[in-house]
């Protein structure tokens, strides 16, 4: 069983310009079991994406512990994925080699690999693109490479931070659409930061607020899979779980 | 009015079946006015010879065997400095980029160095080597060195943070970093550096082989000063213009677009 666990985990760190120590991140214990897709919600500087990014090791924490099965991690790891806003795409490897860049590193032959990366491609619908760059696609395709290019590498636990912020409103309702479905198809561990109400409970199984680098509270979402907006709009159990979720998010 | 504009569609559609030409024809007046000036006898022919005259020169110096080698001397010199440059100035600009302590330690050492340009380095290398191929060759190298640097640095600097964390947690290390996003996204950069380095060696290395040499297109200027050969002087200022032309807007130019722009590496 691969398990993320946060324990008591805690960012402090000092700044220079106002001359103190500031406190991101208070604190937080959180358990994401394996399968599971979490929703961490709240306004801009709760501390989400530094939560992110301590999980994902670009960043040290400085109190707590950070566990995946057990294990305490340090510093970045092919275990734990990362979906980036910017989508960070390598811009001077193709499509496939993009995608097939995790297993290359894992030191999977070029044959092997490349049927890895076509299988993913396949997965989100953009087999057609495997030998194009990445500035010849457009946002939305993009960011579903750097999903399929996260995956493919099969981490523990896939984090994923405003991964859809950068695309356009229509595009990012079918890119949720189609990672619920990728979820349901190969059920990774997710952890999806977001600042998006309704994304958050659209695709979560528990949706968690965060505010001023602390857990709020947190809300388990039962919707029904597989979660079309067409259908969820006009849904009330949706709209109630949207709403109670925005209310906390609004006195936070 | 109307012909003006039936001329510039004339030229426009010429120039784009014929690319060479768009390099060849702004060079028609110039020559014009040369060879006005030159048989109008304003000054004496042997202050100032025509065209006509330069290319006799051209083909009784190929001839002799003499233009061949020079330029081939000059050219070999350019390349090895620029290469020793090159496999000095990426791994400095990379060390410097990456590392923030890298960066303070050498680069008010390296600003301080930049501004003393080449040509005041002579002096001193003269006593150190004398006058040869070494002292040639320092000149060089320190000319390439600097462009080199500075630019890789910048493309070091302006690769998107993500980019390397991104490889970092899809499993590469810290070297492979280095070797698949680092070094590719500074390459546009690094071409850059190149092309600026190799202008300033050019240049350079001609200075130098007026003072130094005893080969070379710099030389063969300096030498036909003694002989009092304004033909051949002006022969040589041709070759440098149109050789620094063919390498610029025939290998380098293209070869920095092509990395910078396939890759929109502005967007990304």
């Amino acid at each position: 069983m691969k398990t993320l666990s946060l324990r008591n985990l805690g960012k402090t760190y000092f700044d220079p310009y106002a001359g103190a120590h500031v406190t991101a991140v208070h604190d937080v214990s959180l358990d994401v079991q394996q399968g599971e897709f979490v929703s961490v919600v709240g306004p801009s500087g709760c501390g989400k994406t530094t939560i992110l990014n301590m999980i994902a090791g670009f960043i040290p924490h400085s109190k707590g512990e950070i566990l995946l099965d057990g294990t305490p991690v340090n510093g970045p790891g092919p275990e734990r994925g990362v979906v980036f806003q910017s989508f960070a795409l390598f811009p001077w490897k193709t499509v496939l080699d993009n995608v097939g860049f995790g297993p290359k590193m894992r030191g999977v032959p070029k044959a092997e690999r490349d049927r890895i990366a076509r299988d993913y491609l396949a997965l989100a619908g953009l087999s057609h693109a495997a030998n194009r760059y990445p500035n010849e696609l457009s946002g939305g395709m993009q960011q579903r490479v750097g999903v399929v290019r996260a995956l493919a590498n099969e981490p523990a636990v896939l984090l994923m931070d405003e991964p859809f912020a950068a695309v356009d409103a229509q595009t990012r309702m079918t890119l949720q659409e189609e990672l619920t479905r990728i979820w349901q198809d190969r059920k990774p561990t997710v952890l999806f930061i977001t600042h998006d109400v309704g994304e958050a409970v659209f695709l979560a199984n528990r949706v968690v607020v965060l505010s001023k680098g602390r857990i709020l509270d947190e809300v388990a979402v039962d919707l029904p899979r597989p979660r079309v907006w067409d259908q969820l709009v006009d849904d009330d159990e949706f709209k109630r779980l949207s709403a109670q979720v925005l209310q906390m998010v609004r006195a936070a | 009015m109307n012909l003006l504009l039936q001329m510039w569609g004339g030229y426009a559609r010429m120039t784009r079946r014929w690319p060479a030409l768009a390099a060849v024809i702004p060079f028609i007046p110039v020559v014009a006015l040369w060879t006005i000036v030159a048989e109008a006898g304003l000054f004496p022919r042997a202050f100032f010879p025509g065209p006509a005259d330069v290319v006799r020169s051209f083909v009784t110096l190929t001839y002799k065997g003499i233009l061949p080698d020079y330029l081939q001397d000059s050219l070999i010199r350019l390349f090895v400095g620029a290469s020793v440059g090159m496999a000095l100035g990426v791994p400095l600009g990379i060390l410097i980029g990456t590392s923030r302590w890298a960066h303070r330690i050498c680069w008010p050492v390296l600003l301080f160095f930049q501004a003393i340009g080449d040509i005041a380095w002579l002096p001193i290398l003269l006593i150190w080597f004398g006058f040869g191929l070494t002292t040639m060759t320092f000149v060089i190298v320190y000319t390439v060195l600097f462009p080199v640097v500075l630019n890789t640095v910048l493309g070091v600097e302006s690769v998107p943070r993500d980019l390397g964390r991104a490889a970092l947690c899809l499993g590469a290390s810290r070297a492979r970093v280095l070797w698949e996003v680092t070094l590719p996204g500074a390459l546009p950069n690094i071409i850059t550096g190149l092309r600026n380095g190799l202008g300033y060696g050019w240049r350079a290395l001609i200075a130098v082989e007026m003072i130094v040499g005893t080969s070379g297109i710099g030389f063969m200027m300096f030498d036909a000063r003694r002989a009092g050969s304004t033909v051949e002087i002006v022969l040589g200022m041709i070759i440098l213009g149109l050789l620094w032309y063919v390498v610029d807007a025939w290998i380098l130019a293209p070869l920095e677009r092509a990395t910078g722009e396939r890759w929109g590496l502005v967007t990304s």
